[in-house]
């Protein structure tokens, strides 16, 4: 433990710093600059089997299961350098703990987006591929994991693993860059990513709908249909006189630019996940929850729920439903300790996905038991 | 039952592949999965359909028209090649360009592990919890199990559509005029360059109606509404002329516009034609670096004394360099191999990779030290192991001999490696 004590210190961050500030307890707290540090504290953590907690803006570490008995809090925002943009090319590589935010400001400049989420807030890019969350574009560009590249991973076990690459198309290798979206860190740390970029098109424009599930199919490839408890809106882009035959086809008055609705900001978050042709019928159910804001991806059939008090009944009763039909129902913010299990119903394949863990972090020292089955 | 006689298994489509993915090297249970045709239902309002693995690729876009629907990705080979195989290598074509390859099209697969167990990989809805087990299947090749029934997302047909033919005098040009489009923040369905021998040979299988005395013919298609296609028609023309076009055509007419594509798609039967034999390419560099990688991979050609056509995915930066040869000729074939390795190198030194959309096999298994070191390839082999432990499913491909080597030195810490 002394030896182990005396090569992270090299690394640790004093409890003063600002990056300490919303951390979990913990013995040490590391801040890595380089892929070659992180891994070498994973190593370290791996050969005294501590239990290293991976943390980038703090705003996605409600998904899944707690990380319990944390030695280590890895602080990635040190590592938060653009490697390579290549505007002409729309490929963007940048390192896992940047501020995601920071980088669309970047990126605006050629009006170039990486289409991971509509609200940046403090996270990171690298906390976004982890968790694996999309935006409300997914209808139009596909979710998150289509547009990683390539990625560099720290993993479990201090080895810097590299794969896929910088390029729009290739087939060289497994598909370890989509593996990792959506990974929660279970294999390692994400050190850096190549994205796939979108140019921004000429006119964006935003038109109130009164049948959100009817929009999807009214307009050619709109880039969302968003509908709330309060209202609904389609989301479209294309060249002025585009914008305006399409928003006359959605019967509605086109405001300019894309307005979003604002994010949830109730102390609970839940996402209902159904087949994308069952969404209308999942706003339905979750209209019947008491007190419940929500914001439904019509096409996409994902639906997330604000909640300030969770009532377990109702709750479970909707996972069941969604269960049924081949969905999920996950808890991504919380409070405090968890009322309901976070992911519910494990996936059949969960002894493949532990040996895939282990591939990656043989000792179970990185957030270890954050995914489905404890893994 | 395989696993019980101790035989390899080798998963196998329509067998259109070009990298020898589905061809064994040793005695092997090949398990060919054409038979499984039949698409099981379509999901009209959710744009998905559940289909078996030996369904044709065209068969399943031509099924679903009605619906105003079809399957994306477009391989040369789509009336012959399976979605299973597709799957398996992770399969591209001229439409991936805005749409993406195989993978961003397939949701979910049922899939028999090395156990014998069949589970679902992937889901309906979106965002399956766990990781991402589907994504490493797609592409894999079958070295990890066998892929038995498929969940492919539809896209909806385009309302419009404008094709343009490009002629320039050299390839230089076309490039140009391509990674000008990208520049501009047009991202066209398809933006395909065939250079002047590849024009020729088409010209003479199937008269697609492509101008000859040109250098290189770039067809490039953008698809949506009226208003938009015609507005970024309108750009990449100006962009082709001020790049130096010698003409620009739009298509008039639908028989045209699928004259061009038939071109396009006969590239390669049309070099099957007129010569004994033929060797394939696929490499994939940075768009912006096309310009470059093409003039040295002509070098190399010359160099090596080679017949060398060329058809570009160019949107994509995939280079489909054709080689045709006689290999009844003692030391051809050697040389056509020896002259392909220098190819794969330049693309890699400009910062690109093995294969684009063809996949890797036994054809480019040894140069995956190219683009990965020793660590990268190791991971990937121990992905592989959780997979298929005893390494039944199609053995020695995609990963070379000795990939699962790299034992991390957690010496002197009694770690159990």
């Amino acid at each position: 433990m002394t030896s182990a004590a005396d090569e992270l210190a090299a690394y640790a961050v004093p409890l003063s710093d600002p990056l300490c500030t919303q951390l979990p307890e913990a013995e040490f707290v590391v801040a890595p600059r380089t892929a070659e540090e992180a891994a070498g504290i994973l190593a370290v953590a791996s050969q005294s089997r501590l239990r290293v907690l991976v943390w980038g803006g703090g705003t996605h570490q409600g998904y899944g299961y707690d990380v319990a008995d944390v030695d280590i809090v890895l602080v990635t925002t040190r590592m938060s350098r653009i490697i390579d943009w290549q505007p002409d090319d729309l490929t963007l590589v940048v390192e896992g703990g940047a501020r995601l935010a920071d980088v669309l400001t970047t990126l605006e400049a050629r009006r170039q987006t990486p289409v991971l989420t509509e609200h940046a807030g403090n996270a990171t890019v690298g906390g976004v591929v982890a968790a694996g969350v999309s935006g409300y574009s997914r209808l139009r560009h596909g979710p998150t994991r289509d547009r990683i590249l390539e990625v560099v991973i720290a993993t479990g076990d201090g080895r810097v693993v590299t794969a896929g690459g910088r390029l729009v198309k290739n087939v060289t290798g497994y598909d370890l860059p989509r593996l990792a979206t959506g990974s929660l860190g279970a294999l390692g740390v994400i050190i850096s990513i190549c994205i796939k970029l979108w140019p921004r098109p000429i006119a964006e424009a935003t038109v109130a709908v009164d049948d959100a599930a009817a929009a999807v199919g009214s307009v050619y490839r709109p880039f969302a249909v968003v509908e709330t408890e309060q209202a609904a809106w389609a989301y479209i882009g294309g060249t002025e006189e585009e914008i305006h035959t399409q928003a006359s086809v959605l019967g509605g008055r086109a405001i300019e630019g894309l307005q979003w609705p604002d994010p949830l900001s109730e102390s609970n978050v839940l996402v209902l996940r159904v087949p994308a042709r069952l969404t209308a019928d999942a706003v339905r159910r979750v209209g019947r929850l008491d007190g419940a804001s929500f914001r439904a991806s019509h096409g996409v059939g994902e639906i997330r729920i604000g909640l300030n008090v969770v009532e377990a009944t109702s709750i479970l009763e909707l996972r069941v439903w969604a269960e049924s039909v081949g969905g999920a129902l996950v808890v991504t913010r919380r409070p405090g300790p968890a009322l309901i299990d976070p992911w519910g119903r494990p996936p059949d394949s969960v002894e493949l996905q532990r040996r895939v863990k282990a591939a990656f972090d043989p000792f179970g020292i990185v957030n270890p038991g954050r995914l489905p089955g404890g893994i | 039952m395989a696993r019980a006689h101790d035989v390899p298994v080798v998963p196998r489509g329509a067998g259109t592949g070009l990298a020898g993915g589905a061809t064994p090297e040793e005695p092997a249970l090949v398990i060919v999965l054409t038979k499984m045709n039949q698409i099981h239902s379509v999901d009209v309002l959710g744009r998905t359909a559940w289909i078996d693995p030996g369904v044709l690729n065209l068969d399943l876009s031509a099924y679903t028209r009605s619906h105003g629907l079809h399957y994306a990705p477009d391989p040369s080979s789509q009336a012959a090649c399976t979605i299973g195989g597709n799957v398996a290598t992770n399969a591209g074509g001229p439409h991936c360009l805005s749409e993406g390859t195989t993978v961003a099209h397939i949701l979910a697969v049922e899939f028999v592990t090395s156990d014998g167990e069949v589970v679902m990989l992937g889901s309906e809805a979106p965002d399956p919890i766990g990781f991402d087990l589907r994504a490493l299947v797609v592409g894999s090749e079958g070295t990890l199990g066998v892929v038995t029934r498929i969940l492919v997302k539809l896209t909806v047909n385009a309302p419009a559509v404008r094709t343009l033919l490009m002629a320039f005098d050299d390839v230089s040009a076309a490039a140009e005029t391509v990674s000008s489009t990208v520049a501009a923040g047009i991202i066209p369905s398809a933006l395909e360059m065939m250079d002047r021998e590849q024009v020729i040979a088409i010209e003479r299988f199937v008269h697609a109606g492509y101008p000859t005395d040109a250098g290189a013919v770039l067809l490039g298609e953008v698809t949506g509404l009226e208003d938009g296609v015609a507005a970024e028609a309108d750009v990449i023309a100006s962009i082709a002329r001020a790049s130096g076009a010698s003409e620009v055509r739009i298509a008039d007419t639908e028989e045209e516009r699928a004259a061009w594509w038939l071109g396009r798609k006969s590239a390669f039967g049309a070099v099957a034609q007129a010569a004994p034999d033929y060797y394939l390419h696929d490499t994939v560099v940075p768009r912006t670096r096309l310009v470059g990688v093409m003039r040295q991979v002509y070098d190399i050609a010359r160099e090596y004394g080679l017949k060398m056509l060329m058809v570009v995915h160019a949107g994509d930066g995939n280079l489909h360099p054709l080689v045709a040869f006689d290999a009844r000729i003692p030391g051809a074939l050697e040389q056509v191999e020896a002259a392909a390795h220098e190819m794969v190198r330049v693309s890699v030194e400009a910062g690109g990779s093995l294969s684009g959309e063809h996949g890797i096999g036994s054809e480019k298994r040894d140069l995956m030290s190219l683009v990965f070191s020793e660590i990268d390839l190791d991971a990937q082999a121990r992905v592989r192991e959780a997979f298929d432990p005893d390494r039944i499913f199609n053995p020695h491909k995609v990963l070379p001999k000795g990939s699962r080597c790299y034992d991390f030195d957690l010496a002197g810490t009694g770690a159990d490696v």
